[in-house]
């Protein structure tokens, strides 16, 4: 809908300004950004800032409840496990595992999941049709299922998890990306650049791309979300992360076994999984009704 | 509307609180931790199994009263040991009748032809049994038992003699174990003859207070009451064991009255238990230890400075904290205080890292090694939290320059892959099935006990075991003692096992249960058990 | 052309099978430990019975004719020995999924009874305060980690209050003869003097592992019957429908909902796939007797008969249902059976 304009300058600012625009107007998405922001920080300080080491024990702080506790003391903030380890410094470096790790499995899943998934789209006939039967098979089978089977060959442990997560989020990127790029292909314009004698690669790089990455951001989001309650569902399996490995979801099921006596152990890591998946989404809504308020504008 | 109606639904259904359900009358619910390895105890150690099995299905020729010490007649009513020692004779009780059960009807009481098939399939390689589940018989053959029969004759219907090749004066009280249950005759004799001999120990035949109905493995086993048990009518009309490996989930179903009783609870639930006015926490003493043992035919372990080293680079005090909550009393031997035989030993390995540090350096170890540590997967008394104390030790091992890794399997795969000796070191225990002190030495630490695979220090030691055959040869007790101060010694200085602690056994169930019995020497006898 | 249609669905759902049961058979090769083993669930005893493995599986042959073996012993319900337990993996799974099967069943149907009118609620309320609330709880539900959620409901309703069992399908004081396998259909089938209590019982230990096992199928609904909905309102014979002065539910109930359920019920069968994973967990937390804790604890004890086993029937199962849904989606709407593929 063409609306009246004030200032002409208005109109040239770039499509990432807008977008901008619209996502700092929704507050919730916008506080998701800095809880996110917050965490990715605390995913790559956290070794260093941690006021203790991740397996160092206390064997006079046994189970302390957190400082605000009557029980509890000053220096065991969040108070300590059963091994007397302090849990504050373990679910900061569970930020490098859980949070940062998803964001490592997201970015690589991303760069693979790109490149094949604008191949699948530029490319057509009997190849593409033989691709894209393939990732229906494996789309019907959810990430988690299949990151269990990887795992299950690969044996547990945190760097196979990832491995496994990126194996098992790259069909529905594909999927998602060959879509994108198929819907631009068909777009008048691309049409107009294809008669002006521009060849693939041209058109890939100035047609395409500019107009899918605001997409594939929000595909990230939401494979980071998925990432993140894998790698933390795999860990509380005792699939993923093994002993002492701090990682929210081993943390949880490591301490199963206090819950009645420490319910905090049990319920901090959770939470800090929740906020981060939380995050996640708020930030990939917001974007993705940016991206939609910007169309409708 | 259509939600309204469905919370009304739901709140008329979740109205009833699960006092009201009527499930309770119906018998009791025992949280067990493992699946039972088999339905006979003869050819099992495990104490997981043999709770569920051996007093709630069988009887044993004898029992031992376990406050006097003395024995009590069980099957058999009155037994005579002749002057050699050497030929004992059982009379045996009359009138009692074998289960009968979905796939076996008894057609005569038991008699003196049960006694000798049960003890011949143990010794005799001609019975059609022996070699039935591969033909180990652990406990018989870790106490060397099964060598002791030269034979066991009929009488008469009612009276059954066994001549023993030496006297030894722990055989009664190897007789009166779980492990030497009687077996019925005639049910084997059928299952002979239908060629379908494996299922003796599947579906077994006793004469206990409970008979077999439902085994659903990783899920329960189920028991209806024997309705012809011969000392006394039972009060349950079912027993149910819920197996549940995870003692948190065993506690938190006892706290939601799923489970009358729950098996081995983990110390660290103490307080919350007892914090219930429903529900009862017991601390009965028991006869165990828990131990790390070194496999001692695997480079570096065949070094006794390095084991000592190991032994001393731990913090035991740590331990006793965070593992045991304090409810054990820290190892000075390998026998527990209780036991006649105790002696500390002052030579003891305490908590001297900088020692362990030195010793690993005379040994050639400056740098250190990578060992492994397999922690048990369940709760024992002996050990709580094997894998905790793994951890436990190692960080207290990195101090002194050695990584370990921690290796868990699920309990049956846990047990039979350390037959095989693949160890460094396995945090495990031992818990008595008779007050004799040589079931603590014989069955872990001697040479039989090391081809049977149930010895997981793999140490053989021919002075050891001569010292033990020394000790069982004599009835004088001061003799004895000596013997076994003499035993406990080499244990603290070979150390093929660093001893941790003896731990209290802790039972918790509901108040509604009673008529529960716990020896201090192992099982559990469900016969009387009651709910109200 | 519906004929058509069903042809291509189905040529598509055999290949997947196939391709399926190849991956199957490669996982033999692809795990740890022997071949034959991996296949049998014998542990490589004598040589005696090694020579029969071998024989059986055809392992001397090359791999095609090997897999036509694994394949044949497959179909005849012949999937080995559990390393763990000895028993046929066979009699394993079909014990085992019917429990799965029905907690993913009823969970479904919480999440359809809930997720659908509270979508619609949504919709016809966007932008207004109850949007907003919906819009919060199903992002809350959406981001909370299943087992957490599972905790803190056991917490809650089991251990504080005692209200609800913990574990298992029924008090196992309750003997259910196994018929179906689908516990409350054995309830009402057995001729027990408790029948009433015991399905009581069933339905306490069902309550919470299903609300569990419904909270992100019933958010991700939410939010796409939501979806369809705006969708169809934008439409323009909505607007007709509107400018005739048919009133505000008259549209909804009338015009829209039955459009807007279309795409809505082919969701519905994907969701399926997400509650079979999600049934894994919660089996765990619930020691629900079903395949999922099954499979995840056969991968502890590395006992791959069972995990090859337990990945086969599950992933048939998923995929059936998938396509299952895609026909069913088809039949409704005639207009979606020109694309060729689904979309994400």
């Amino acid at each position: 809908m063409a609306k009246f304009k004030l200032f002409n300058e208005d109109a040239n600012k770039s499509p990432l300004k807008h977008l901008w625009r619209h996502f700092k107007s929704n507050h919730s998405a916008l506080v998701g950004l800095w809880v996110f922001l917050l965490l990715a920080i605390l995913a790559i300080s956290a070794p260093l800032i941690a006021p203790y080491g991740v397996n160092e024990q206390n064997a006079q702080a046994l189970i302390l409840p957190p400082s605000w506790d009557d029980a509890g003391q000053v220096e065991f903030i969040l108070g300590t496990d059963g091994l007397g380890r302090d849990l504050l410094s373990r679910l900061m470096n569970g930020a490098t595992s859980t949070f940062g790790l998803a964001i490592l499995a997201a970015l690589l899943t991303t760069a693979i999941g790109v490149v094949l998934g604008v191949f699948a789209g530029l490319t057509r006939g009997v190849k593409s049709s033989v691709l894209n039967h393939l990732l229906d098979i494996t789309l019907a089978i959810p990430s988690l299922l299949l990151a269990i089977v990887i795992v299950a060959i690969l044996g547990p442990g945190l760097m196979n998890t990832v491995w496994a997560i990126i194996f098992a989020l790259l069909p529905q990127y594909i999927h998602s990306v060959r879509n994108l790029v198929a819907q631009e292909l068909s777009k008048d314009y691309i049409v107009a650049q294809r008669l002006d004698g521009a060849n693939k690669w041209q058109i890939l790089k100035t047609g395409i791309l500019p107009n899918i990455y605001e997409h594939i951001v929000v595909i990230f989001t939401m494979s980071l979300s998925t990432a993140v309650l894998d790698i933390a569902a795999l860990g509380f399996l005792q699939l993923g992360a093994q002993a002492p490995t701090a990682e929210w979801g081993a943390i949880l099921a490591e301490n199963l076994s206090l819950i009645y006596l420490a319910p905090w152990t049990v319920a901090l890591p959770g939470i800090l999984l929740f906020i981060a998946i939380l995050s996640t989404n708020l930030v990939g809504d917001g974007l993705r009704h940016a991206l939609q308020k910007r169309r409708a504008s | 509307m259509r939600t309204l109606s469905m919370l009304c639904v739901l709140f008329t259904l979740l109205a009833c609180s699960p006092a009201e359900r009527k499930a309770g009358n119906l018998g009791l619910v025992y949280c067990a931790e493992a699946n039972p390895a088999s339905f006979n105890p003869q050819i099992t150690t495990t104490g997981s199994t043999v709770d569920l099995i051996s007093a709630q299905l069988y009887n044993r020729l004898l029992s031992i009263d376990p406050v006097s010490g003395e024995f009590k007649p069980e099957l058999a009513t009155s037994w005579q040991t002749s002057d050699d020692g050497k030929k004992i004779t059982f009379t045996l009780r009359k009138d009692v009748l074998f289960h009968n059960t979905d796939y076996f009807t008894p057609t005569r009481a038991f008699n003196a032809d049960d006694v000798i098939f049960t003890f011949t399939r143990l010794f005799d390689v001609y019975n059609p049994f022996h070699f039935v589940s591969e033909g180990n018989y652990p406990y018989f053959q870790s106490t060397g038992l099964d060598q002791l029969f030269r034979s066991v004759e009929k009488v008469d219907d009612y009276q059954v003699t066994f001549e023993l090749f030496n006297a030894d004066s722990s055989f009664l009280s190897n007789m009166a174990t779980d492990f030497a249950v009687i077996l019925s005759e005639e049910y084997a004799q059928k299952l002979l003859n239908n060629d379908n001999l494996e299922q003796i120990d599947v579906k077994p035949v006793g004469t206990g207070p409970y008979q077999f109905k439902q085994f659903q493995r990783d899920v329960m086993v189920r028991y209806y009451r024997n309705e012809n048990y011969w000392q006394h009518p039972v009060a349950l009309k079912q027993l149910v064991f819920d197996i549940t490996p995870d003692s948190n989930t065993r506690i938190a179903k006892l706290l939601t009255k799923e489970c009358d009783i729950a098996a081995y609870p983990s110390n660290a639930q103490i307080p919350v238990l007892e914090a219930r006015e429903d529900l009862e926490v017991e601390m009965l003493a028991n006869l165990n230890v828990g131990y790390w043992a070194f496999n001692t035919q695997k480079p570096p372990f065949d070094n006794v400075a390095v084991r000592r080293a190991l032994a001393h680079a731990i913090d035991r005090n740590k331990i006793m904290q965070a593992v045991y909550f304090g409810n054990a009393t820290a190892a000075h031997s390998i026998l527990p205080p209780d036991s006649w035989a105790y002696q500390a030993q002052p030579n003891f390995p305490t908590y001297n890292p900088v020692l362990a540090k030195t010793l690993l350096e005379q040994a050639g170890f400056e740098d250190g090694f990578t060992m492994n540590i397999w922690a048990m997967p369940v709760s024992r008394i002996y050990n709580p939290n094997a894998r905790k104390m793994a951890k436990l030790i190692q960080s207290d091992l990195k101090k002194v320059g050695i990584t370990v890794n921690i290796i868990e399997y699920e309990w049956n795969t846990f047990l039979d892959k350390l037959t095989l000796h693949q160890h460094d070191s396995v945090l495990i225990g031992w818990a008595a099935d008779s007050p004799d002190p040589v079931n603590f030495l014989s069955p872990i630490l001697s040479c039989a006990a090391v081809f049977s695979g149930k010895n997981p220090s793999n140490w053989c030691n021919s002075e050891f075991d001569l010292v033990l055959t020394q000790a069982i040869d004599t009835n004088s007790i001061e003799q004895r003692k000596e013997h076994y101060y003499t035993a406990q010694q080499m244990i603290s200085q070979q150390l093929p096992l660093l001893p941790i602690a003896h731990g209290l056994r802790l039972q918790a169930k509901s108040n509604q249960v009673s008529g529960i019995n716990i020896p201090p020497f192992g099982g559990v006898q469900l016969a009387n058990a009651r709910k109200e | 052309m519906l004929r058509q249609y069903l042809v291509r669905r189905l040529t598509l759902l055999f290949f997947m099978v196939l391709l399926l049961s190849l991956f199957t058979f490669t996982l033999s090769y692809l795990f740890p430990g022997d071949v034959s083993t991996n296949l049998s669930g014998i542990d490589s005893a004598g040589f005696n019975a090694n020579d029969q493995i071998t024989e059986k599986y055809k392992l001397n042959e090359n791999y095609l004719l090997q897999y036509f073996a694994f394949i044949q012993h497959i179909v005849n319900g012949d999937w080995g020995l559990s390393l763990a337990s000895g028993q046929p993996v066979f009699e394993h799974v079909k014990t085992l999924f019917p429990a799965t099967v029905e907690l993913a069943l009823y969970a479904l149907l919480i999440s359809i009874l809930i997720g659908i009118p509270t979508g619609v609620i949504a919709a016809a309320y966007h932008k207004k305060w109850q949007d907003h609330v919906i819009y919060t709880v199903t992002l809350f539900a959406y981001s909370t980690p299943v087992f957490w959620l599972a905790l803190i409901l056991i917490m809650a309703f089991c251990l504080q209050l005692g209200l609800l069992p913990m574990s298992g399908r029924i008090s196992l004081l309750f003997e259910v003869e196994h018929q179906t396998g689908f516990l409350l259909i054995d309830i009402l089938l057995s001729n027990n003097t408790y029948k009433q209590a015991a399905l009581i019982d069933a339905f306490h230990h069902l309550l919470l592992p299903s609300i569990v096992l419904a909270t992100y199928p019933t958010a991700v609904l939410v939010r796409f019957t939501k979806d369809a909905m705006l969708d169809v309102l934008d439409k323009s014979y909505i607007k007709s429908a509107r400018a005739k002065g048919l009133n505000h539910s008259q549209i909804i109930f009338h015009h829209a909902l039955r459009n807007a359920l279309l795409p809505v019920i082919s969701q519905i069968g994907l969701q399926f796939s997400t509650l079979i994973t999600l049934a894994m967990i919660t089996e765990v937390i619930f020691s629900w007797p079903g395949i999922g804790a099954w499979l995840i604890n056969s991968i502890y004890q590395r006992d791959f008969p069972a995990i090859m086993g337990g990945l086969l029937t599950v992933s048939l199962f998923v995929i059936i249902a998938t396509m299952i849904a895609d026909i069913l989606n088809t039949i409704l709407d005639p207009v979606s059976r020109n694309r060729s593929h689904g979309q994400v």
